[in-house]
């Protein structure tokens, strides 16, 4: 019998680790890539898009008017979608709101009757500065980054602030 | 038989054992009694098999692109008869194994059979209905139809209401910061690949449980075995045939309870399953002719007409929605997996001997409350929805 030196691998230590360790490198090198495909869409930036929203004159004062302008879906996707913004006109002051409700992004609407933005989705209420006044909506009505050419209106596909 | 035909299934059978498996599977004793709710199990089962079937099938035809999703559905609906009932086969067996899994989940928790030695049977149960209740959820975005689209609107920014990492989960999930292509793409996938891949194999851990534990029903069905734990002298459970002792096997066991009588499961159970199993796909056929897969105008993100009405199953959270003020949102994520985590648990709460659901009064009080908690917010849901 030879001696058996403490310090080194019994060949049955040997398999147990190799078989471990085997499994550990096919599972990092599988790993790393699917993670980093899945989570890659939290470091894209979104490119930045201006669009014209058109000629917005004839947009009365202290009423809320609907335009819509087309925007890149993102990705691969050629087609555009068309997102709906309401103008609000109050004396030299000119704010473009989303129809975006901050509360479960659901579709808000100008409801003349009631004087509010309305969500259909859970009874969301804005006022005609975008204020959340009712419901469960945590922030107010989230506004377009826009610029104004004359009596164009310009919108770029990000909000002054993340919702 | 033939000469031959035994000749060649003894062939088959030295290689692969294949009788001894049928006379294993076929024969295994089950409870006489309560055999009509074990009917719950195998037709949830054949339900998820239908959605199987139907789902490999749909595929042959279904384009998950934003462009391509309702345009494909579209020419489905208005140039394929049969394609159309296959779409409203696989829609209507989801609602219908909704409920079906439901009811099963609620008579084992009236009949205490989550108990040892069958926590696991429980906990696998739980899972495959978390998973049901993804393949439903996930399921709904993909025609992307105004329903679709608003529907995976709400559903994908209820994570955004996470601590911390909320917003994080939110993109994740769509691909964006909005919906949009990548966000079909990935239901898509989860749909029909990783949530199965999931869910089949669980499923098997779910059967091969029920197998070594054998089934347990009602209280009723035991009546005789509590008998005999009080002294009252009931003779043991006779099986018809030697098996190996899939109950709590020895009347000293604390936990021992076993069925008066055992019969074989095919064909005395089979033709039980096999009745309630066709009479609902019977079901499901005449809803998937008759009213069929609804196909809403195509998704329009600008909209300010359309009023969002969420899938069925998912009018409770809806009016969780409405109802949970502003500062407290989070509550929508807290409650459902609250729930989830004390279904989880409770084979590990509720542990004593007591099977008999009139004396559980900790566990069937709750239980009930819970039941109709999500009862009443459908109800609200439904009234503020439809008017009624």
């Amino acid at each position: 019998m030879a001696h058996r030196d403490p310090r080194r691998l019994s060949r049955r230590q040997f398999g147990v680790l190799g078989t471990q360790v085997s499994g550990a490198v096919v599972a990092v090198l599988l790993g790393i890539p699917i993670i980093g495909f899945l989570i890659s869409p939290l470091f894209r930036q979104q490119q930045a898009v201006w669009r014209k929203v058109g000629d917005i004159s004839g947009v009365p004062d202290g009423e809320p008017t609907k335009f819509e302008v087309t925007f890149p879906q993102g990705a691969w996707t050629t087609a555009e979608n068309n997102l709906a913004v309401y103008v609000v006109k109050n004396g030299d002051n000119t704010r473009v709101f989303s129809n975006v409700c901050t509360h479960m992004q659901c579709p808000v609407r100008w409801d003349g009757s009631l004087h509010q933005f309305l969500c259909p989705c859970h009874g969301g209420l804005y006022d005609i500065n975008g204020a959340n006044v009712g419901g469960p909506p945590p922030k107010p009505l989230p506004q377009y980054v826009h610029r104004i050419e004359g009596t164009t209106l310009f919108v770029e596909n990000r909000f002054t602030e993340e919702i | 038989m033939g000469r031959r035909l035994r000749a060649a299934y003894d062939w088959f059978d030295e290689r692969t054992a294949i009788r001894s498996l049928l006379r294993k599977g076929l024969y295994e004793a089950v409870p006489v009694r309560g055999a009509w709710f074990y009917t719950l199990g195998s037709a949830t089962l054949v339900l998820i098999l239908l959605q199987l079937i139907t789902g490999i099938f749909l595929t042959l035809l279904f384009v998950p692109s934003v462009t391509e999703a309702w345009q494909s559905l579209n020419y489905l609906k208005e140039h394929d008869a049969f394609g159309s009932i296959v779409r409203g086969i696989h829609l209507w067996s989801a609602y219908i194994l909704l409920f079906v899994i439901g009811l099963h989940m609620v008579r084992t928790f009236f009949s205490g059979s989550y108990k040892r030695p069958r926590e696991l049977n429980w906990v696998t149960g739980v899972g495959l209905f978390v998973l049901v209740l993804g393949m439903a959820i996930t399921g709904a975005f993909l025609p992307w139809d105004q329903a679709a689209y608003w529907t995976a609107v709400v559903v994908t920014n209820i994570p955004a209401y996470t601590p911390f990492i909320g917003s994080f989960i939110r993109a994740l999930w769509r691909g964006a910061d909005t919906v949009g292509p990548i966000t079909l793409s990935r239901t898509f996938g989860i749909h029909v690949w990783l949530l199965p891949a999931i869910l089949f194999p669980l499923i098997g851990a779910h059967l091969a449980l029920l197998r070594k534990h054998g089934e347990f029903g009602s209280y009723i069905n035991y009546r005789g075995a509590y008998r005999s734990r009080e002294g009252v002298d009931v003779p043991p459970a006779p099986a018809q045939r030697p098996i190996e002792p899939p109950y709590p096997a020895a009347p000293s066991d604390e936990l021992w309870a076993a069925p008066l009588e055992t019969e074989d499961f095919y064909p005395h159970q089979t033709v039980k399953d096999g009745i309630i199993s066709a009479a609902l796909v019977v079901v499901v056929f005449v809803l998937a002719v008759v009213i069929g897969a609804p196909l809403e105008a195509i998704a329009d993100p600008a909209t300010t007409n359309y009023t969002p009405v969420p899938e069925w199953f998912f009018l409770p959270l809806d009016e969780l929605l409405v109802l949970v003020p502003q500062q407290l949102i989070p509550l929508v994520l807290v409650l459902p997996t609250g729930g989830v985590l004390l279904l989880l648990a409770l084979p590990f709460i509720d542990r004593g001997p007591e099977r008999n659901p009139f004396e559980r009064p900790a566990v069937m009080v709750p239980g009930a409350f819970a039941v109709l908690f999500v009862v009443i917010l459908t109800l609200l849901g439904s009234g503020r929805l439809f008017n009624l």
